[in-house]
């Protein structure tokens, strides 16, 4: 019987909880298992039919899938009107630099291009055996019905699903995989169906995310690009603040940058989305949604929201303080009472409906993790406050309570959640990458584990939102980059939430089964008793290529752990910047590594004590003979990356200096020293810091 | 006195949805450097942003500007979209009356009544000022190339002579004494500065930031710079020009925009922050005087619309003028016996400088300002252009 703080999200797809992954040494289901089951197997293997494939979602996923079906022997069918332009032939650049020449060959050699009237298909298509129709067409409800009728009608035991932006499902009459744009990258898809079915699970076995959401007008991700979009149109309405400028206040205050993002889709059609959701929101939930006069301008026109470069922008805008905090205050008030209404109708799984803002709309923060460091109250009061501006919006679709509960599992642990079987525990992570809401998820985590009485645990991604662990975020250390507090504040704070996963239990393993454990998700790993991970992931130290200085104790956890013969590896793998494969780590990074299911049998027969794998050692005493230079590092000039390299030697020297009690406090005001340096704030964290806060 | 009719009844100007930018001194500031157009058409939106007057109101547009700018082909059209909303207007010139005159004519395009808000935007960038190379056969040159402002301040073609001739010859006409003249100039800079320190001209002048093609700053646009502290004894020390004309006695070339929007009674009150506030149009006349005697211009131009409305200077509760030269003020006052102290209590363009299409704007600004911390009352503006134009407009706050 298996416990979880919270419901695992591969549940929610029709699976087991992560635990029971372990328990059983391999994943839920195989790609080439549900491949079988939607698109048959052997000679009667049919083909992905994408209708409206050259448009840009059509394309973009024509690609997405294509590259993931040919080696299955999965042909895919773009159809569409003749005069369409070529959208499948503009991705082949792309297709190269992900794949090189020859793959990309051949995903376009398994992709054909049909073109049929809108009413007929053609007759070819049946050779093709279709078994899963994604309709991409344009966004006119009478068209997707029509659409479905004739394809039924000529195959009518295949899947289809429709990439419709705002219509319900229940108004489609089929059910709808939703993508996020960029629609060539982006693996993930709201899903709406009755239950999890066999295209969801092929999609989530094909590395895709697959996220289950309620059926309403407009999906989760949205209601919230186009709310924010909106709320800045009526900010603009108010203030006739220029777009481009408010485009770069709602980027400090959340994240995204609406206006240039729907530049760079293609406004003409981006605008129309925009509206259409919104529209037809504004038809159920009322003025909230109303589309501004603006928006209905650049529908019709199809403008860029920038100005064109010949006439880029002269008069700056500035805002007080205060005028700063009303700009926030509009703009958040209306996003939380949008979202007021995505919690009281349930539109998706709290986890699911804070990561689809920050994996699909450039959200810094999930929405629901704004809005639970805000506090109920504060919520409340920011919709107040933007509702006093516009009271079009008050009475419609406002729900106060919705903030309430926020001391529940589902709102406390949106990032990381934890199971156990009352024996073995597994704490996983739902975010990429390590950040202040993480850390504090993660200590509460450990204290459930602890409390339920679990000694030995798992730490790993969650096999679902998170496909890589890429190291801190680094808009966490925005403070830090102007005041050393700050910095020894995170550094000592995740420091020591790492150490728990050493001192807290009887076992603890780290299992890194993604692309790459990077930075200070690797040093997180690090102090788990063993470190196992698939043999072709990378684990990389990137942090002098920034460059900062490893806070979470990167710079003598690993050292303390392995013989001297290994440090040379050590100081490489800190100094040059380049990640190595795990399977090359292992003995003085690694325990094991090895295939997928061999690694997570391992894991769970050394979390559960059954494993011959030896733990390695932590030397607690000072460590002498680190050292001080090593060959093969990457050739470079650059001032910043040799000041950082010097920064990391010091810190390296220091912290394996001390013994183990002191080490952490050497090394985080080593760390937060360096962010305070002109290194730091010139390279990548200081430009990113000031590109978002200095606006 | 009988109140005079006003001459667009339907038309008023919504207190407090006013601006200008600051004038600098032509090449002192970022200025310099950008396209005037864009820069006004951004700060347009800009200032109505500050005024809380949203964009959405605007129905059509009057700008006004002297010297050619890159796509001044086209005008107003081009301009709204710069601030943001794309309406229809047209584009006015007439030197240093285009403000005043753009104003008059928003006025009756509201009584006419097609639009209901107009906005009036005026600005010139005298600063790197464009040389024009026109083909004239009849020249012996055969093309003749004319840098637009320095060249035209220097030659009216109408007289062969230049705008400070046309100062020096009204001075000798007039007699006007040099002492007079420096001890005008004197006190308008004094007004200035007393102006400035009691933040008067911050409800009038706003600071706007500029940026470069990178979207880094390029420059604040935050002061009259090239205003200078003189002393009598620094005037006294100047050397004439032309009789009774000095570097302290007569303005400077400036750059800069200003601007203001003219509607109807209703849409005033719904857009002033002070909708208790009325300003109407009453009348406004224009004259041209004898060739070269241009300074002379605007005191005919006055004593035509006194006569005309029946109102006397005595009824004014703010007098404000366009004075290129330190003598347009003493021959004003000597014209309608009326003492120039009680002129230009906050500031004028012979101290702040000269950018033309929007000089007289600013100074309707301010006049109308003035007036309203007076309680209200009769605004007299007026001021010269070039080619011995006179122009005067009166307003009533209430």
């Amino acid at each position: 019987m298996t416990k979880a703080m919270r419901e695992p999200g591969l549940r929610t797809l029709g699976f087991d909880g992560v635990l029971d992954l372990f328990r059983k040494g391999s994943l839920p289901a195989s790609a080439e298992d549900l491949i079988g089951e939607v698109f048959g197997g052997g000679a009667e293997r049919g083909s992905l039919v994408i209708s409206g494939a050259s448009g840009i979602v059509g394309a973009g996923k024509a690609m997405q899938l294509g590259s993931r079906l040919h080696t299955y022997g999965v042909r895919v069918v773009g159809l569409d009107l003749p005069g369409a332009p070529d959208g499948i032939g503009r991705q082949y650049p792309g297709l190269v630099r992900a794949f090189g020449r020859d793959e990309a060959d051949r995903i376009m050699a398994n992709t054909v291009r049909l073109h049929y009237d809108g009413k007929r298909l053609p007759a070819e298509l049946r050779g093709f055996k279709p078994r899963f129709l994604l309709e991409a067409i344009p966004e006119i409800l009478e068209l997707k019905r029509a659409h479905y009728e004739v394809f039924r009608a000529a195959f009518p035991g295949a899947e289809i699903r429709s990439v419709t932006s705002g219509f319900p499902s229940s108004a489609l009459g089929v059910p709808i995989a939703h993508p996020a744009f960029p629609h060539e990258i982006n693996k993930v898809w709201e899903v709406v169906e009755a239950k999890p079915s066999a295209v969801t699970r092929l999609f989530w076995a094909l590395g895709l995310i697959p996220v289950p959401v309620g059926d309403y007008w407009s999906f989760v991700l949205d209601v919230l690009f186009c709310g924010v979009t909106h709320a800045a149109l009526q900010y603009h309405g108010r203030s006739n603040m220029p777009f481009w400028k408010a485009d770069k206040f709602v980027r400090r205050a959340l994240g995204p940058n609406p206006f240039r993002a729907h530049d760079a889709i293609g406004a003409k059609g981006a605008d129309f989305l925009t509206w259409s959701c919104l529209h037809h929101l504004a038809e159920h939930y009322g003025g909230l949604f109303r589309p501004t006069p603006e928006l209905v301008e650049r529908k019709d026109s199809g403008r860029d929201w920038y100005p064109p470069e010949h006439s880029r922008p002269l008069v700056d805008w500035k805002l007080t303080a205060e005028e700063a905090e009303e700009f926030d205050d509009q703009i958040l008030g209306a996003v939380l009472q949008m979202t007021s209404l995505m919690l009281h109708e349930k539109r998706a799984a709290l986890p699911y409906m804070n990561a689809i803002g920050e994996l699909c709309a450039q959200f810094r923060s999930g929405i629901l993790a704004v809005a639970r460091r805000l506090g109920p109250e504060a919520c409340r009061a920011k919709v107040a406050a933007y509702q006093a501006a516009h009271p079009d919006a008050r009475g419609s679709a406002w729900h106060p309570e919705a903030f309430d509960g926020m001391n529940d599992a589902g709102w406390r642990q949106l990032y990381v959640n934890a199971e156990h079987d009352g024996r073995v525990g597994v704490i996983t992570f739902g975010r990429e990458s390590y950040n202040g809401d993480v850390d504090a998820e993660l200590n509460r985590a450990i204290d459930w584990l602890r409390a339920e009485g679990i000694e030995r645990v798992i730490v790993t991604g969650d096999f679902h939102l998170s496909t890589q662990l890429v190291g801190a975020d680094t808009s966490e250390f925005y403070p830090a980059l102007g005041r050393i507090e700050d910095g020894v504040r995170i550094a000592e704070g995740w420091s020591k939430t790492a150490r728990r996963l050493h001192r807290e239990f009887r076992v603890s393993v780290g299992f890194i089964g993604g692309k790459r454990a990077l930075g200070g998700f690797l040093e997180l790993m690090m102090h788990c008793h063993y470190l196992i991970a698939v043999d072709g992931t990378e684990l990389g130290m990137p942090e002098v290529t920034l460059p900062v200085v490893p806070g979470m104790e990167g710079c003598h956890w690993t050292f303390r752990k392995s013989k001297p013969e290994s440090w040379p590896e050590i100081l490489r793998l800190l100094l040059g910047g380049r990640p190595v494969k795990a399977m090359n780590a292992v003995g003085w990074l690694a325990d094991f590594a090895g295939p997928l299911d061999e690694a997570l049998r391992t894991a769970w027969a050394a979390a559960s004590g059954d494993s011959a794998l030896p733990p390695r050692k932590l030397e607690e005493r000072a460590l002498s003979g680190i050292p001080t230079e090593v060959g093969g590092l990457p050739e470079t000039e650059n001032p910043a990356t040799l000041a950082a390299r010097k920064a990391i030697l010091d810190t390296i020297q220091a912290s394996c200096g001390a013994p183990l009690a002191e080490a952490l406090v050497v090394q985080a005001k080593h760390s937060a020293a360096f962010m305070t340096s002109a290194a730091c704030r010139e390279g990548r964290i200081g430009a990113e810091a000031a590109k978002t806060l200095a606006v | 006195m009988r109140a005079p009719e006003s001459s667009f009844p339907r038309a008023r100007i919504p207190y407090g949805t006013w601006g200008s930018s600051y004038f600098p001194a032509w090449q002192t500031s970022a200025l310099a450097e950008v396209n005037i157009g864009q820069f006004a058409g951004e700060g347009f939106a800009r200032i109505l942003g500050l005024r809380k007057v949203p964009l959405r109101h605007l129905e059509y547009m009057v700008v006004g500007s002297t010297i050619p700018w890159h796509w001044k082909f086209w005008g107003a059209p081009f301009l709204s979209h710069c601030a943001g909303r794309r309406i229809p207007g047209f584009h006015v010139e007439e030197a240093c009356a285009t403000g005043l005159q753009a104003t008059v004519l928003a006025g009756a395009l509201v009584q006419e009544g097609d639009s209901e808000v107009i906005g009036v935007l005026t600005f010139d960038r005298t600063s790197d000022s464009p040389v024009g190379v026109f083909p004239e056969r009849r020249a012996y040159q055969r093309t003749v190339p004319i840098s637009d402002v320095w060249d035209n301040f220097g030659f009216d073609p109408a007289t062969g002579k230049a705008m400070i001739a046309t100062a020096g010859l009204a001075a000798r006409k007039y007699k006007c004494d040099r002492a007079e003249v420096d001890e005008l100039a004197l006190h308008r800079h004094e007004q200035y500065f007393e102006a400035k320190a009691s933040g008067f001209l911050d409800r009038v002048l706003v600071k706007l930031d500029l940026l470069n093609l990178q979207g880094r700053p390029l420059g604040s646009i935050d002061d009259d710079l090239g205003v200078r502290r003189l002393t009598r004894e620094d005037l006294r020390a100047m050397r004439e020009l032309d009789t009774c004309v000095t570097a302290g006695t007569q303005t400077h070339a400036s750059d800069g925009m200003a601007t203001l929007l003219v509607t109807n009674e209703a849409k005033a009150k719904e857009l002033s922050p002070r909708p208790e506030i009325a300003i109407r149009f009453i009348a406004k006349t224009e004259v041209r005087t004898s060739p070269a005697l241009m300074p002379e211009a605007p005191a005919i131009a006055v004593r035509r619309l006194l006569d005309r409305t029946g109102v006397t200077m005595n009824d004014m509760a703010v007098v404000k003028n366009h004075n290129p030269f330190a003598i347009n003020d003493v021959i004003f006052a000597k014209h309608l016996d009326y003492d120039w102290k009680r002129m230009n209590r906050t500031g004028c363009s012979l101290v702040w400088g000269h950018p033309q299409a929007p000089t007289l704007t600013r100074s309707l600004i301010e006049a109308l300002e003035e007036a309203v911390s007076l309680g209200g009352g009769y605004v007299l503006l007026f001021g010269c252009a070039a080619g011995d134009v006179g122009i005067c407009a009166l307003f009533e706050v209430s």
